[in-house]
């Protein structure tokens, strides 16, 4: 088999039962429980997958990165290195969803596939910005330079994080009639809350497994030389 | 009163669970990887 | 020697440099007029269109011509192997970062004003009275563009497929002081106040000194090997 031994293993699986467990209960809150919704019928459901997936990618992956890319620079931890990368890693893959269940949500809502309003084209500039980051650690061989070289990067691309919301916002929604469609939840009705914030917390713990077990796997990478 | 777009709803909750299956998938195999490679290393 | 003098000091290198091969400055002008050309061909025969349009089609110039001059920046240290020269530079290598930026600014101005009196001729824009306004804007947006370009160059100085990973790297970081400057400019050259557009002269203004500060804290970290 292999080393699966020790407290870290065990509390890693412990962890992804969990998120399973969460994820299994969002899904059926998301589906069933929650109600459908009055003004767009039940592709609001779709929004139990969009939402937590760039709640979760902005505010705490693309977070993580920030800080974890300042603690490498400051203390050269190859720990903080293996968690910038990870979290950029699963930051990238959320947003990936959060984008693509955007634009499925989008297509019968608007008629478009695609439609240039605030949160899906901040979400689109973040996924870009954190992509090149990776395309970044891609190319440098160097271990060493390339956690040197991406931590700076993935500074930048965080601080951004800020700047973008608040121009893209403002593009979109100032000078523009307010807009009847807009994205998230159209109602206050609570069993939609509590679906969304169930969702919200497994997104939450599926990010917390994905991220250490790349950050064990990085670390091991680094060990064997691979 | 919109219709209901079911085929929509499986179409994206079906990438979420093909796209984050995917991913830790990935993170599975490339984990036994490097267990196959480590327990080759030290006999 | 004081970290004024030693920013000082790289910043004369490359305008003496560039006074005298004025290599970097030709090719940038020289692709300005090209994109106003494109642009005539694309946009010309709507002159309404194009008008509208000015705004965003200069800052693409802007932006287009930024990609190239920044691209280059350290290039004369990795052809002729002086960035170990950088490296073994005594005290604190933030100023290099300065003076580089200082550089790659002062060009960008230059073939900003002069791509935009191109416009003003060519397409028969009168913008005399917006020129106050269209400085400010132009000077807060450059210094977005230069602050992370320089850095960004640095970083992609010694990378694989540089050319791609530069640009890449740099425009999405951009988009919020490309909307500003864009926003900023459309307002400038319709004429209005620019206290209609506080909000995006903020924005540009926390935005560099945020870019600034941040490029100066790391780009040390960059110089080490």
């Amino acid at each position: 088999m292999g080393c699966h031994v020790g407290a870290p293993h065990v509390m890693s699986r412990a962890l992804g039962w969990l998120a399973v467990l969460v994820l299994g209960a969002g899904l059926v809150m998301g589906l069933g429980v929650a109600p459908r919704e009055v003004i767009q019928g039940n592709v609001q459901r779709i929004m139990y997958l969009h939402v937590p997936a760039v709640i979760v990618a902005q505010y705490v992956a693309f977070a993580i990165v920030f800080m974890a890319s300042i603690v490498y620079l400051w203390r050269r931890s190859e720990t903080a290195d293996a968690v910038a990368h990870a979290s950029a890693e699963v930051g990238v893959v959320f947003m990936g969803v959060a984008i693509a269940t955007g634009a499925i949500w989008g297509k019968p809502t608007w008629g478009t596939w695609w439609t240039w309003d605030a949160r899906l084209t901040s979400a689109a500039v973040l996924f870009v910005m954190f992509l090149g980051y990776l395309l970044l650690r891609g190319m440098i061989e160097d271990r060493e330079r390339a956690a040197r070289y991406s931590a700076v990067v993935g500074i930048f691309a965080s601080l951004n994080v800020v700047f973008v919301h608040f121009s893209v916002y403002w593009w979109r929604t100032l000078h523009q009639p307010p807009s009847l469609l807009r994205p998230g939840p159209a109602t206050v009705s609570p069993s939609i809350r509590w679906a969304l914030l169930v969702n919200i917390v497994a997104f939450a713990l599926l990010y917390v497994y994905l991220v250490t077990k790349r950050v064990r796997l990085l670390r091991r990478e680094a060990e064997l030389g691979a | 009163m919109s219709a209901d777009y079911w085929g929509f709803v499986a179409a994206a909750y079906g990438l979420a669970v093909v796209v984050l299956g995917g991913y830790w998938r990935a993170l599975v195999r490339r984990e036994r990887r490097l267990d196959s490679l480590a327990q080759r290393r030290t006999p | 020697m004081t970290y004024a003098r030693r920013a000082w000091i790289v910043l004369w290198k490359d305008v003496v440099t560039e006074r005298r091969s004025k290599e970097t400055l030709n090719a940038l002008v020289f692709f300005s007029l090209l994109l106003l050309f494109i642009f005539q061909f694309t946009l010309g025969d709507d002159r309404e269109r194009l008008v509208a349009a000015l705004p965003g089609l200069l800052w693409l110039g802007f932006v287009l011509s930024g990609l190239v001059g920044l691209g280059r920046t350290f290039l004369t240290e990795r052809e002729n192997d002086c960035w170990d020269g950088l490296l073994l530079a005594p005290g604190d290598k933030s100023a290099i970062y300065l003076g580089k930026v200082a550089g790659n600014l002062a060009l960008m101005l230059v073939v900003e004003a002069i791509l935009l009196a191109l416009f003003a001729l060519f397409f028969n824009v009168d913008i005399g009275r917006a020129v106050p306004a269209l400085s400010l804007v132009l000077l807060l947006g450059t210094v977005g563009f230069a602050a992370v370009g320089t850095l960004f160059a640095a970083i992609t100085a010694h990378v694989r497929a540089r050319e791609l990973l530069f640009p890449v790297l740099l425009l999405p970081v951009e988009v919020p002081v490309l909307l500003a400057s864009v926003k900023a400019t459309e307002a400038a050259l319709a004429g209005e106040p620019l206290s209609a557009v506080a909000h995006w002269l903020k924005l540009l203004v926390a935005a560099d000194v945020v870019y600034l500060v941040a490029g100066l804290l790391t780009f040390d970290a960059l110089l080490e090997g």
